[in-house]
């Protein structure tokens, strides 16, 4: 029982990286229509720069992690209004130029930090709470999952409680028709990659202390987000995070009883199954032409 | 026995190191210059185990040349280090290797060795240049030009195990988990013998995908089986760092042993003192006093630490020294054969049947596990953290334990399929 327990806690912490992740990669898409490879990079830079400001400045974590998240959101900006903007009728080019992107910023991480061990980033919040004998959650584990629930639940009130929320989610249903009904495309194009950017800042920024801190590290998390987002349905938000609680759920158990490897495969298998049985998802609609 | 101690650190830090500071540079005759290959990971996972090795043999060629570099037979060089970044990926290493023996003229070429290595073997059979792994496991009949002079991965794990059950007789219950690859399940085989021959039961392995993020599920399910003893075997460095802090997050407060536990005071840091201590692994720091033993062959090891320190801070892995150990071998040989040209130094090298290794006299061996002889083996120490830093606890006896043990060796290797007739 301490076991499954353990393991419930673990999938937990899990699903709320995989659910930032993922929903900052659904949010791009479905605005703009993009698949962008870069999301995994942002995720490097937000562990980056909170190695940067927290361990090598002294600043404090949550004041490094708030700093973080923004410098990414800023970088997100850029990459619209730069790289995706003059490519808006070229889904093609928006990826290629994010794939560019990707090498530019792991070789910047490499200039700056250099290759070698990770970055040392000490645990800002030592020890564990124990919740019951047996099963624990490390308590910098403890508050990066907090501020992470907290950020998807803020999330998902400015995109249903909002008027500019639901501006975006128009926009994602149907650009042209938002347009039509005066929705600056635009500005909310912007906003979908400056919230995407910020939210895959903010996990690499919370996971830095938990993580391997190196200039790859962009790899797996994104190959896990594109798993959850194309098992949520791709441009669902919702899909997104109800699929990254399962794939994390999933994953973690068969890791803990079975092999991580065996769980990477199975989440692959997973995944493709969708794709052929359900082509849109969990969660996803189909869009008539 | 040919060459001595003496002879060796004659061979280096008598003409070098030594006078870098002290002794007036000694006016030698032309001065050519010796380039030596560095062939290792310097970008990616494995590169901890490459780059550090590039700083301490960049240290060590520095302190050479400061002195007035090395003569050998009638002609005194100056060492260059040709350096080439595999990736740790073979068609990588393959081209390094071609680039730095044919467009660099390097006269021998040290590599980390395994996943690369099969990209290297046709090509360093080929060309009869001399190579050097750190990574025994690369050896069989068909590398004849390949030496494992310093580090006999994984074999001298046995040490620390045997060490283990010495002191803390009453642990029996061990775990080990280790990532999927050639450093790691070579390693797994070992540690598995010796647990089994110091009557240690292995109640489960966890063998891990590289590419792993995460490893509080494999922490949870380790701990289940409630060890005694974690083992990492070879993880790399970053994975023991973040497998520590999970062991230390849920709770365990057993034994802990490795091959590795690079850049530990990051660990204590992110741990406890008092979660680290007993923790036992193979590789020490330099300016440990044991190292200044009277048989250890290397020109001023606290010396070196320090400049390494000064030079490159924090980057401090288990491979700082080795490559550097290896110069210093490979000087003693080319000095034996009062020649720079691959094939007469390995000849050199191998006219005798033992060799002054970094930890002492060594023999060459191999042939029961690589099919070859081209593995020195002898002492290594066994290093123990106590009060948050390293310290050498005591140097094992290789050979003395494969004499006890070495069926038991065969067996676990064979079971791993890492026997060099099932690798090939």
């Amino acid at each position: 029982m301490e076991i499954i327990l353990q393991t419930c806690v673990n999938a937990l912490v899990a699903s709320a990286f995989f659910a930032l992740m993922a929903v900052g990669l659904v949010l791009i898409f479905g605005v703009m229509g993009i698949i962008n490879f870069a999301h995994g990079e942002l995720y490097m830079v937000g562990a980056y720069l909170v190695w940067y400001f927290y361990s090598s400045q002294g600043w404090p974590f949550l004041v490094a992690v708030l700093v973080a998240s923004l410098i990414v959101t800023v970088i997100g900006l850029l990459m619209e209004r730069t790289l995706f903007r003059p490519m808006r009728d070229n889904p093609l080019g928006g990826l290629i130029n994010s794939i560019g992107l990707l090498f530019i910023l792991q070789v910047l991480a490499v200039q700056v930090g250099g290759v070698g061990l990770m970055k040392n980033v000490p645990p800002a919040y030592r020890g564990s709470l124990d919740l019951l004998p047996g099963v624990a959650i490390g308590n910098q584990r403890l508050v990066a999952l907090v501020i992470a629930a907290a950020l998807l639940v803020c999330v998902w009130y400015f995109l249903t409680r909002t008027k500019v929320g639901w501006a975006l989610r128009a926009v994602a249903q149907d650009r042209d028709a938002a347009a039509l009904q005066g929705i600056n495309i635009d500005r909310i194009s912007m906003l979908a990659m400056g919230l995407g950017a910020g939210m895959a800042g903010m996990a690499g920024a919370l996971i830095a202390p938990l993580a391997r801190v190196e200039p790859y590290m962009g790899h797996g998390v994104i190959i896990t987000a594109f798993i959850v987002t194309i098992v949520g349905g791709i441009g669902s938000l919702s899909g997104a995070v109800l699929a990254a609680v399962l794939y994390a759920f999933f994953h973690t158990f068969v890791t803990t009883y079975w092999n991580g490897t065996i769980a990477t495969m199975m989440g692959l298998l997973i995944m493709l199954v969708v794709l052929i049985v359900k082509p849109t998802g969990i969660m996803g609609t189909r869009v008539s032409e | 026995m040919g060459i001595t101690r003496r002879d060796l650190l004659t061979a280096t830090a008598g003409t070098a190191v030594l006078g870098s500071s002290v002794i007036p540079r000694i006016a030698f005759g032309e001065t050519k210059t010796l380039k030596i290959g560095f062939l290792a990971p310097l970008t990616g996972e494995v590169s901890a185990w490459g780059l550090p090795g590039l700083y301490g043999c960049e240290v060590l060629v520095k302190n050479i040349n400061a002195a007035g570099g090395v003569k050998i037979g009638d002609d005194t060089y100056t060492l260059e280090l040709a350096s080439f970044d595999d990736e740790y990926l073979p068609d990588k290493a393959l081209q390094g290797f071609k680039k730095l023996v044919s467009e660099e003229g390097a006269k021998f070429v040290m590599m980390l060795g395994g996943d690369p290595w099969p990209g290297v073997q046709r090509f360093a059979n080929q060309s009869k240049m001399l190579a050097t792994t750190l990574l025994p496991s690369d050896l069989s009949p068909d590398t004849p030009y390949l030496l494992a002079p310093c580090e006999v991965h994984p074999i001298y794990n046995v040490t620390g195990v045997e060490y283990l059950a010495r002191t803390f007789p009453d642990a029996k219950r061990a775990v080990i988990c280790a990532q999927n690859d050639s450093l790691g399940i070579p390693s797994v085989a070992t540690y598995e013998a010796a647990f089994e021959a110091a009557g240690i039961e292995v109640v489960d392995v966890n063998i891990f995908d590289p590419a792993t993020t995460d490893f509080a599920p494999l922490v949870t399910s380790l701990l289940a089986k409630k060890p005694d003893i974690f083992c990492y075997d070879t993880a790399y460095a970053d994975f023991v760092n973040l497998i520590a802090q999970q062991l230390h997050v849920q709770g365990y407060k057993g034994l802990q042993i490795s091959c590795t536990c690079d850049n530990y005071p990051q660990i204590v840091e992110k741990t406890s003192k008092e979660f680290m201590e007993g923790f036992i692994f193979q590789f020490p720091d330099f300016d440990d006093p044991k190292l200044n033993e009277p048989f250890i062959n290397f020109p001023e090891p606290n010396k070196f630490f320090a400049d390494y320190n000064a030079a490159h801070p924090g980057t401090w892995t288990a491979v700082s020294w080795e490559y550097p150990s290896i110069i210093v071998q490979w000087i003693a040989g080319a000095k034996l054969a009062g020649s720079i040209e691959p094939m007469q130094v390995l000849e050199a090298m191998k006219s005798k049947p033992s060799w002054p290794h970094i930890f002492g006299e060594a023999e060459w061996w191999g042939q029961d596990l690589w099919g070859i002889n081209n593995a020195l083996v002898g002492k290594w120490p066994v290093v123990v953290i106590r009060d948050g830093k390293a310290v050498i606890a005591e140097y094992g006896d290789i050979p003395a334990w494969w004499a006890k043990n070495k069926d038991l060796m065969i067996k676990h290797m064979r079971n791993r399929k890492q026997m060099w007739d099932q690798r090939a």
